[in-house]
């Protein structure tokens, strides 16, 4: 089989001939680091020098977004957006809130969300580029064209949850949700008619599934019940859900047992990461398995991170056995592979997957 | 109204986070006589804690927590000039803190929420918080505890340093120290020589109480 229809048979629940390893997010910097300090590598050489099969995320410029340069400079999110400065297949939209840069990693973070009322609706027009606007699928093509080789590619949307949170904020989110519901249901249908614009678009590409991230619980719980979930949030999910004209993974950080069976109505194939720290994998496998692929649960809170290459082997080989058994499993990182994983156990977890991945023994 | 009856319905107010029905009845309260201590202690105390204990348990989930917490603070507030004339003291002071080089704040909110709904007066550093300003805390504000967040596993070698930093200012000693967030472990707390973890933001008041009661 290719990277690519081992994949694709895994989303499908069916049993490749060896269990596939894809990443939803890789940091640049580790990326760098895995490729010894090339940063001219192409998304096909990194999946090679770990064994991965597929790639969707964000690369450095690997000479690829050499034209886009000029508007890395701009100060409009929109410019941004509608001309990448870096390699990416990511098509969330900008964040409206008032974001900090860490000086020293220079991450990004969110200080303050902006959406807080009716009259910062007007945020919208300002923060949100035109979804219709061609420059990015445009060049989004490209790059597909140019790097996909036989693997599997995917592209990175938002149902619009996620931006919900973030742009009101938790606590505003929450109070709203009692005193001004029709606010957070105007914030979110806004977030989600944008997405269902863009996945229009998406879908006429050359991708050959789609990750969507919306973070929507924590290691406890859903951040919201099940009948919240039905009222404020699945509606409008749906609206991005059922325009998805591809195979799609949903990635939400946390436990979100209490309203999986709602979520499941969405219809995607695939649920990642199954923090360890959330989920027993392999009793969500048990109930589940028979309706979604899973992906991810090697633990980057400990594993990835402070553990030792032994454990690595170790749960790599727990995973494959346990939740790969009879397909419908990619193995990942629970969620995603960070600047701050351990170099030797990124190799280790590549090792450990080569050594114990194929169903034929 | 009975008294009893008063304080039912101030908590039966809070822990569904009636705000305006809230204030309604703690004003009531105050006029039928019931003094603002026992408003705060027999009223809006429990019925914190019993948010606290559902949404432990998952009955209650983030918003009607949320709702409840500010319900109760906007409460407290309220019935403070009545504790200040009173002489009556907060329950203790605590700062909590994302330590240096985290910067998610939710797990360190939902703590504060909780804690002001116990009563207690919170100091609250942010996010990315160095070393320096919880010794500040301690040493400006008095505060009889410190509690570290951290939610991504490379600022939790940061409560390690932050623990050494205060054992280094001299004041290790005279502060209770708990640690939590979603990659922290009682194992890691142990480790680091904190005095307390707690997997939720309930749990986190409920040490406070005990480890504040026991040095009182």
């Amino acid at each position: 089989m290719t990277p690519k229809e081992r994949v694709m048979t895994a989303l499908r629940r069916g049993q490749p001939d060896m269990v596939p390893w894809v990443e939803g997010s890789m940091e640049e910097e580790i990326q760098i680091r895995i490729m010894d300090g090339r940063t001219d590598y192409t998304p096909g050489e990194l999946c090679r020098a770990l064994g991965m099969d597929g790639f969707g995320y964000n690369f450095p410029a690997a000479g690829g977004a050499v034209a886009s340069q000029s508007h890395t400079a701009a100060t409009s999110l929109k410019d941004t957006w509608y001309h990448p400065g870096n390699v990416t297949f990511q098509f969330s939209p900008p964040w409206i809130a008032r974001m900090g840069i860490d000086a020293t990693t220079g991450r990004t973070y969110i200080k303050e969300g902006l959406l807080t009322s009716r009259d910062s609706l007007s945020l919208f027009d300002e923060f949100l580029p035109d979804p219709n606007h061609p420059a990015r699928y445009e060049q989004v093509a490209k790059w597909i064209e140019q790097y996909r080789e036989d693997y599997a590619v995917f592209a990175g949307i938002r149902l619009g949850t996620s931006s919900t949170f973030e742009g009101m904020g938790l606590e505003a989110f929450s109070l709203a949700m009692y005193e001004d519901p029709g606010l957070v249901k105007e914030i979110h249908r806004r977030f989600s008619e944008w997405s269902a614009q863009v996945v229009e678009h998406v879908n006429k590409l050359d991708v050959d599934f789609i990750w969507v991230y919306d973070d929507m619980a924590d290691t406890r719980a859903p951040w919201v019940s099940p009948a919240m979930y039905e009222e404020f949030i699945q509606p409008y999910q749906m609206m991005v859900a059922s325009r998805i004209g591809k195979p799609w993974v949903f990635h939400s950080d946390g436990n979100l047992l209490p309203i999986l069976d709602n979520l499941l109505q969405l219809g995607m194939s695939a649920i990642h990461p199954n923090q360890p720290a959330a989920v027993d994998i392999n009793q969500v496998k048990q109930k589940y398995g028979d309706r979604v692929c899973l992906i991810g649960n090697i633990d980057l809170d400990y594993t990835l991170t402070r553990g030792t290459e032994e454990e690595v082997e170790r749960e790599v080989r727990d995973r494959i056995e346990k939740v790969g058994k009879g397909g419908g499993y990619i193995i990942s990182s629970a969620n995603s592979i960070t600047n701050y994983c351990k170099l030797e156990n990124i190799r280790a977890m590549a090792k450990a997957v080569e050594k114990y991945r194929r169903y034929d023994g | 109204m009975h008294v009893s009856a008063t304080l039912e319905l101030i908590k039966e107010n809070c822990i569904r986070g009636k705000r305006a029905d809230l204030k309604e009845a703690v004003n009531a309260a105050l006029a039928e006589g019931i003094g603002a201590k026992d408003i705060m202690m027999r009223g809006l105390i429990p019925a914190m804690a019993t948010v606290g204990e559902k949404y432990a348990s998952g009955e209650f989930f983030l918003p009607e927590m949320m709702i409840a917490a500010r319900a109760v603070s906007e409460a407290m507030e309220m019935l403070k000039p009545h504790l200040v004339a009173s002489g009556y003291e907060k329950r203790g002071k605590v700062a909590v803190g994302t330590v240096a080089g985290d910067f998610h704040d939710i797990g360190k909110n939902i703590v504060k929420a909780m804690l002001e709904g116990g009563g207690y007066e919170v100091v609250d550093l942010g996010v990315d918080t160095p070393a320096e300003k919880f010794i500040a805390a301690v040493q400006n504000d008095a505060v009889q505890a410190v509690l570290l967040s951290s939610l991504i596993t490379i600022s939790m070698a940061n409560m390690r340093l932050t623990i050494q930093a205060l054992d280094r200012a001299g004041v290790r000693q005279s502060v209770i120290v708990g640690v939590g967030g979603a990659p922290v472990t009682q194992r890691f707390a142990d480790e680091i020589g904190a005095d307390f973890y707690s997997p939720d933001a309930f749990g986190a008041v409920e040490k406070c109480n005990a480890l504040l009661a026991q040095r009182a």
